[in-house]
């Protein structure tokens, strides 16, 4: 028994917060909106629920937050107050109290917070509300009636209070079907809407993420090991092909092979879920920074059905989470001077995700000043991260980007807001952690946008293998724009950088010999190159190698105690014929090499 | 004492309250126990047959407790299938509703085994099983 109460008390605080987090960006909304029946219902029944939920499992606390939230909401719901934003803001107070509740369930920490003072709050606030002005004036039966209210989760309580139905010869009345049906506060509407989401849900099932961690680490396991065989099939193709069984052989493994590529999709689109838990907590806070600020910001978002890994929920959040407030703070100008130039006094940051080949990208748009770039220049030159004359050279898409580099801290100019120790870089380094990049473009008192991009899965990647020195790498292919095949002329010298001319464009030649320091291994010396083009957003580079040994795909393994960033590995992973193979982290190089450039 | 084979049909949309009630049930002995998100689930698993007692939250989505009592007692074969009604609301009106509509007894969360059993045993005795 205490594993099942355990487990039900896991359940309800996700359960809880799952509901909390589809709630939350509906107030934002609502204050935009002004009343709007359904949501107001929507949300006092996801208050009722948790309360209900809460009081069974003995959450004193969180049964009075939730009950005077939802005291409140009721009231908002049948027209007997209006919302403010004192209300609203005692009301998302009421729900952060509530997030917190559940964190120390969670963490199981026993502490215990004080909510009196809360719960005080948000009966004042609604007293205010009911009389109309904030000093009083409550009169007596409101007072009543609201004593009557709070008192009575102690009333439940008492075993007595259910007493039976009253009268039984009453229960073979029946009324007519649609009378009364539906009850006031909730129009015919609220119906339409729920019923697909409630189709959905009904076949859901929860999971434990353990359990898909492990089916997905098993189908790695298997495409390692179809690769493997498809090698030995091929062998016997080539060496056997008289025999029948070989035939066989080959007819089997090309079966396998095609239900282990579908099998690591399945499992692949299990782990995936819409980003929309991620978006639902940039209205709350885009609301609250730009207040914070004195500045009058919206926010539009759309493509959050768009699903992406678990890991990138995960990680994506806080990212993106200082991308807005950097927008907010450094971008979005005051209303005073917005309209001084002709803008609209309320600044607009658009968030906008879509599926783009097998990449997730992300855009956040804001329409605020735009980025400075001869000011990051001189500060990345005063910093002494570039030479006068590089700074001079370095193109305006190039120069905008110097914000993600290491060491390049704003704090200068940062607020307090922007300036909490986290700078542009880190949020360069999270998404890295993705196997994803970053980059900004700014206009001039149009604004900026900061572009993500990310690979749709982390776990599996398509990869192409080449060869440098005798030895095998993996490349990852989505950064691949496209291979060439050089000759020794084509490469031109620009004071001591190797070039070559793609279609009438200068791209910086990288030997990957060179890069890894695997020696010199005469690639130097022959007529003909191989080159892998590299493009990452505005950035683009070729690395020279000795081989292209075809397309395959790999099985990300990190590896413990290695620099990433510096070896410019990013994992490894074992091949089609058993070897190991590292898997090269092209965004560290272009990062180290061609910010250089 | 009542059947404690009888299938009994547990309506939430807060899938923790379907669990504890569950768990409630189980304790004292029931069994066979499915459950359904909202009244329109509730509806069409009640219409596969089978179900001989019904446990409904009040306040769901999409069809809640209420409707789903009304529609099942119009259903000639649902309705002679006895409902408790589970709410958090104590409030007179809303109860007498749901007795007009031909609720056979109603709980108030959160509530005790005990006090479950003590209204299951009131229904089933009240209609003679």
């Amino acid at each position: 028994m205490p594993d099942e109460m355990e487990e039900i008390i896991s359940e309800f605080i996700t359960e809880a917060e799952e509901s909390l987090d589809r709630i939350e960006p509906l107030f934002v909304e609502l204050e935009q909106k002004g009343h709007d029946a359904d949501m107001l219902n929507d949300i006092f029944r996801s208050m009722h629920t948790i309360k209900g939920a809460a009081g069974f499992l003995g959450f004193q606390s969180i049964v009075d937050v939730a009950h005077s939230s939802e005291n409140i909401m009721k009231k908002l719901r049948d027209g007997e107050i209006t919302l403010s934003k004192r209300l609203m803001d005692v009301i998302l107070k009421a729900i952060d109290m509530l997030r917190l509740l559940l964190e120390h369930l969670r963490e199981k920490d026993g502490i215990e917070e004080d909510v009196a003072p809360l719960t005080q709050e948000l009966e004042n606030v609604l007293k205010e509300s009911l009389s109309g002005s904030p000093d009083g004036g409550v009169t007596v039966e409101t007072r009543e009636k609201e004593k009557d209210e709070t008192s009575r989760p102690q009333d439940d309580n008492a075993v007595s209070n259910g007493e039976p139905a009253p009268s039984h010869g009453d229960e073979t009345q029946r009324h007519g079907e649609e009378d009364n049906a539906e009850k006031p506060g909730e129009p015919a509407q609220v119906h339409k809407d729920t019923s697909h989401k409630a189709k959905e849900a009904a076949q859901n099932l929860r999971v434990d993420v353990e359990r898909i961690d492990k089916v997905m680490d098993l189908a790695g396991e298997m495409v390692l090991i179809r690769n493997r065989l498809l090698n030995i099939s091929h062998y016997f193709d080539l060496n056997y092909s008289s025999d029948t069984q070989t035939e066989t052989l080959m007819e089997a493994v090309s079966f396998l092979d095609r239900v282990t590529s579908d099998m690591q999709l399945a499992v692949m689109k299990i782990r995936m879920q819409p980003i929309q838990k991620v978006f639902s907590k940039f209205p709350r806070l885009v609301r609250d920074i730009s207040a914070s600020v004195n500045k009058k910001v919206e926010i539009e978002i759309y493509g959050e059905g768009t699903e992406v890994d678990k890991s990138v929920i995960e990680h994506i959040g806080d990212p993106m989470t200082h991308i807005l407030r950097n927008s907010i703070d450094h971008g979005i100008e005051s209303p005073e001077e917005r309209i001084a130039k002709g803008k609209p006094e309320k600044g607009k940051i658009v968030v906008n995700t879509y599926q783009k080949g097998n990449q997730i990208v992300i855009e956040i748009t804001d329409d605020g000043k735009g980025i400075d770039i001869e000011k990051l220049k001189e500060k990345a030159v005063e910093k002494g991260m570039l030479t006068e004359e590089e700074a001079s050279k370095m193109s305006d898409e190039a120069a905008v980007n110097i914000i993600f580099m290491p060491g390049f801290s704003t704090k200068e100019t940062a607020t307090e807001l922007s300036g909490r120790g986290v700078g542009m870089d880190v949020v360069n380094n999270n998404i890295s952690l993705l196997n994803g990049y970053v980059e900004v473009s700014t206009q001039k008192d149009k604004g900026s946008t900061f572009r993500i991009c990310i690979p749709l899965t982390l776990a599996i990647i398509q990869a192409l293998m080449v060869e440098v020195a005798g030895i095998k790498y993996a490349i990852p292919l989505s950064p691949i724009e496209e291979t060439l095949k050089i000759s020794k002329d084509e490469v031109d010298n620009i004071t001591g950088q190797d070039v070559i001319v793609i279609r009438n464009k200068v791209c910086p030649l990288f030997e990957l010999n060179g890069i890894l320091g695997t020696g010199s291994n005469g690639g130097h010396d022959r007529d003909h190159k191989y080159v892998v083009v590299i493009s990452l957003g505005e950035k683009k580079f070729c690395l020279a190698v000795d081989k292209l040994l075809g397309q395959e795909e790999v099985v990300i393994k990190t590896l413990e105690g290695i620099d990433t960033a510096s070896s410019y590995v990013l994992g490894a992973s074992i091949t089609g014929d058993g070897k190991i193979v590292f898997i090269l982290d092209v965004t560290a190089m272009s990062r180290s090499l061609v910010e250089a450039t | 004492m009542s059947d404690l084979n009888i299938k009994i049909l547990v309506v939430d949309d807060f899938s923790t309250m379907r669990r504890i009630v569950k768990n409630l049930l189980r304790q004292l002995g029931y069994i066979n126990i499915e459950e359904a998100e909202d009244g329109a689930q509730a509806y069409s698993k009640l219409k596969n047959g089978g179900f001989g007692f019904v446990v409904s939250d009040w306040n769901m989505p999409n069809m809640d407790g209420l409707a789903l009592l009304k529609k099942m007692r119009s259903d000639e074969e649902l309705k002679d299938i006895p409902v408790l009604m589970v709410t958090a609301e104590a409030e007179k009106d809303k109860v007498v509703t749901a007795i007009q509509a031909g609720v056979n007894n109603y709980i108030v969360k959160p509530f005790t085994g005990e006090v479950l059993k003590e209204k299951i045993d009131k229904i089933f005795e009240k209609i003679g099983k």
